[in-house]
């Protein structure tokens, strides 16, 4: 009788225990600093964007995130990181898709990114400019793709990264408008538009922020815009979508990766930050400057976009490889 | 262009833009001091403060940032044989040499003196001549930089000092082990064996850290550490000066280093890496007694040192005119441009003249502060030597392992850095020279890299495309085998001299 009640009397107290725990370690989450890897190297538009919001986040997250470059292998050493990470929610990625989604179906990895790695939030969106010379005799996409299904191998296309965002939008319509076009691989989306301005190449696929000082000089011509909407800057550019190429997984959406078992309610802890950010002047202003949108996207509604994702880069790919 | 010249000037005085710039140079210095701390980490790390500053504020603080840093980056080189980064490689030559005589402090006021007249050089010449360097920098793509790479490999090699078949055994190690990873063009993997860590190639910090610190330290510690810095050298002279004949002896060394530094730094993709190394060889064969070379010669740390700082004055142009960073760090100083809401580019010089002279002229500012603040910390560093041999070996072994580490938080770089350790120490025993293996490394990529740009342009007909339409190209391609003659002819008649 006497042992039983002190079991029980252990019970109450270990169940009394528990209760306080949850809720504790939800509390308590953050009590240091957040790891946030991004995969890619310094300087780039990862990197920036990241600047920005960790310098204004530890307002609404009451810790620092702290950045953690880790370049190589095209995004694969930074990724196996945060895939090794412990689940605590003390480690976070900053990818975007095509090193997500995309690299899987053309690499052996020795992780698998959808298994193990679980949605936080979207930051925003990059979209994919088609930009080249102004001087060249073709003056929109439609008549471009016409001089280069003429002449097969004279396009010639200033790509960046194997199936990265400056590869993958252009592979995409030049397959499909069924063009024979010569690849011409650079490091980087600056090189890249340097071998545009210098005339090396007929045109390049990059982010808007590059591109535009170019347009208004005249010097370049921005052939598509790789968004549902057209750009503010440069309103007379049609979208994909208008010319009939659909745009939504050629997109480069910025987004903040959790290794999976991250506890739900410390996931939730980091949405609830990541969504204050977007009241935030300092962010909004930051943000303007950089000339980069504010389309974020909750963790879960971006984890249906993944499971999409997934299915239209394996169809992709297997055409554009044939 | 006159007014907002002037007005610029104005601009770049006031009292916080100077002293966030000496800030700047303070922790530039000492971040670059650190091995395994990068100059371009401390910069991306620092940039979120220029958000908030005002852009005469906080673009200047970066610049003054990257200063101190190339700046500091030479001084574990110079004192414990550690180059923080591919850009000091080339003062590893001569500085530890220098140390272990006794004149650490003379070295790095050497060091201090060749960057200052290299950078001070480059950033006026950029100032005055940014349009015609833009041009140039433009018309530099893949067939050019092929060529201006393999002329460069060709004049390193040729001044390398030593037996030619064992360099020529680490050159091809160096090229093979550059190889690993993926490839620059295609993304495949190669030679990795299906090994996860090596899927990026093997790590340069570590590397180098390898084979440049541990065989040093193992030496030092066979030796029972008596030799590290020889008994025989009178500590107390460790402070020794830099006397004004040395650096006059040294100022035609540092002017050529200076040329050659903002040549390359006008054309994009080659970098401060290749700029001391072409600096350093050039000096080595104008020089009277090339032999002194590599055994501690005052000359040779100034080639270097000038040579790679020459770079970062040109290295902006095709940022500021055209918004396109060429390395790393001037894509950083883009990153705090544009969060200022200047966008560099065409239309900035029009629209932000003031501001931008302003910036421009910070980067002189820079430089001056940078000497005062470069030279009084001279004495601190030069006492690290006069530390306990006992004490400061394990030191040495300390930061190797930790600036190893540091730089990408990656256990597997320590193995790296043991690997290559005992690499180094082995090569070291049989008098194989590791500098061979470390530049075929690095410049392999790059070639490799343009060369294949240039087949891809040439579509199939390479000799027709550099020939008509890239002649610059083409006559870099046509001078090679002349410089070549000319080295072996020179190289030749060397040997044919009887030893007096």
């Amino acid at each position: 009788m006497k042992t039983k009640h002190i079991v029980q009397s252990i019970l109450v107290v270990l169940l009394v225990g528990f209760l306080c725990i949850g809720p504790a370690i939800a509390a308590d989450y953050p009590e240091k600093p957040i790891t946030l890897i991004i995969p890619l190297g310094a300087g780039g538009s990862h990197d920036l964007n990241a600047r920005v919001f960790t310098s204004v986040i530890p307002t609404y997250l009451g810790q620092p995130m702290v950045i953690k470059l880790m370049p190589g292998a095209g995004g694969q050493t930074g990724t196996a990181a945060a895939v090794r990470a412990k689940a605590d929610g003390y480690t976070l990625i900053f990818t975007h898709n095509f090193i997500d989604q995309l690299q899987p179906v053309v690499e052996q990895l020795p992780y698998d990114t959808t298994k193990e790695l679980t949605s936080v939030w979207r930051l925003n969106y990059g979209p994919p400019c088609f930009y080249g010379l102004a001087d060249r005799p073709y003056k929109t996409l439609q008549e471009m793709l016409d001089y280069g299904k003429k002449n097969p191998g004279k396009l010639r296309f200033g790509t960046t990264g194997k199936w990265g965002a400056g590869f993958t939008p252009g592979a995409v319509v030049l397959t499909r408008a069924g063009v024979e076009a010569a690849f011409i691989p650079y490091q980087g989306g600056g090189p890249a538009l340097q071998a545009t301005l210098a005339g090396d190449v007929d045109f390049t696929v990059g982010f808007p922020a590059q591109g535009l000082p170019h347009l208004k000089t005249g010097k370049l011509r921005f052939y598509a815009v790789g968004a549902e909407k057209r750009l503010e800057e440069a309103p007379d550019v049609p979208t994909l979508p208008e010319l009939g190429y659909p745009v939504g997984s050629l997109l480069m959406s910025r987004i903040i990766l959790a290794p999976r078992g991250t506890p739900p309610e410390r996931i939730n802890i980091l949405r609830e930050a990541f969504k204050k950010l977007y009241q935030d002047k300092t962010f909004l202003s930051l943000m303007k400057n950089l000339g980069e949108n504010i389309e974020f996207m909750d963790g879960p509604d971006y984890e249906k976009v993944r499971a999409e994702q997934k299915e239209e880069y394996t169809s992709l790919v297997k055409k554009i490889t044939g | 262009m006159w007014d907002s010249f002037l007005q610029g000037i104005m601009l770049s005085f006031g009292w916080q833009t100077i002293a966030m710039m000496a800030l700047g140079v303070l922790l530039g210095i000492l971040v670059g001091a650190l091995p395994g701390f990068t100059t371009v980490m401390a910069m991306a790390i620092l940039l979120p403060i220029s958000f908030f500053l005002s852009p005469v504020v906080g673009i200047p603080f970066l610049i003054a940032l990257t200063k101190g840093g190339i700046y500091g980056g030479s001084i574990p080189a110079i004192l414990i044989s550690i180059p923080g980064t591919g850009a000091s490689v080339a003062t590893t030559f001569d500085g530890p040499a220098l140390t272990k005589k006794g004149q650490a402090r003379k070295a790095m006021e050497m060091a201090l003196f060749a960057s200052f007249v290299g950078d001070m050089s480059s950033s006026v010449l950029t100032m005055l001549f940014i349009g015609p360097i833009a041009l140039v920098a433009l018309k530099i793509g893949p067939p050019e930089l092929t060529a201006l790479v393999l002329l460069s490999l060709i004049v390193i090699s040729a001044t390398c000092t030593g037996s030619l078949v064992k360099g020529l055994i680490m050159g091809v190690i160096g090229l093979l082990l550059s190889m690993i990873g993926q490839d620059p063009l295609g993304y495949m993997s190669r030679f990795t064996f299906n090994i996860f860590a090596i899927k990026a190639g093997i790590p340069m910090l570590p590397m180098l850290i390898g084979v440049f610190a541990i065989p040093e330290i193992l030496t030092a510690v066979e030796k029972e550490a008596v030799s590290y810095i020889s008994d025989k050298v009178d500590l107390s002279k460790v402070g020794e000066r830099l006397k004004f004949k040395e650096f006059r002896r040294s100022f035609k060394t540092i002017m050529r280093s200076t040329g050659i530094g903002a040549a390359i730094g006008a054309c994009p993709g080659v970098g401060q890496v290749v700029a001391a190394f072409v600096g350093y060889a050039a000096a080595v064969n104008a020089s009277k007694h090339p032999e002194t070379f590599g055994k501690g010669e005052l000359e040779g740390v100034a080639a270097a040192e000038a040579a790679n700082n020459a770079v970062n004055g040109p290295t902006l142009v095709p940022l500021l005119t055209l918004g396109i960073p060429g390395d790393n760090i001037t894509a950083i100083l883009l990153g705090a441009f544009i969060a200022q809401g200047l966008r560099p580019g065409p239309q900035l010089f029009a629209e932000q003249g003031p501001l931008m002279y302003a910036i421009l002229m910070s980067m002189v500012i820079a430089n001056v502060l940078f000497l005062f603040i470069g030279y009084l910390t001279i004495p601190l560093f030069a006492r690290i030597v006069t530390i306990k041999k006992s004490v400061l070996l394990p030191l040495i072994a300390v930061f190797a392992f930790a600036g190893s580490y540091v730089y990408r938080s990656d256990p597997f770089d320590l193995i790296v850095l043991v690997i290559f350790g005992a690499f180094g120490y082995v090569c070291k025993k049989l008098h194989f020279d590791v500098t061979a293996m470390v530049m075929a490394f690095i410049l392999w990529p790059i070639l490799e890299y343009s060369f294949g740009q240039t087949l891809s342009l040439a579509q199939g007909n390479f000799f027709h495309y550099v020939a008509f339409d890239r002649p610059v190209a083409g006559l870099v391609f046509l001078i090679t085998p002349v410089v070549s003659a000319f080295f072996w002819r020179k190289a030749m008649r060397k040997r044919h001299k009887p030893k007096t």
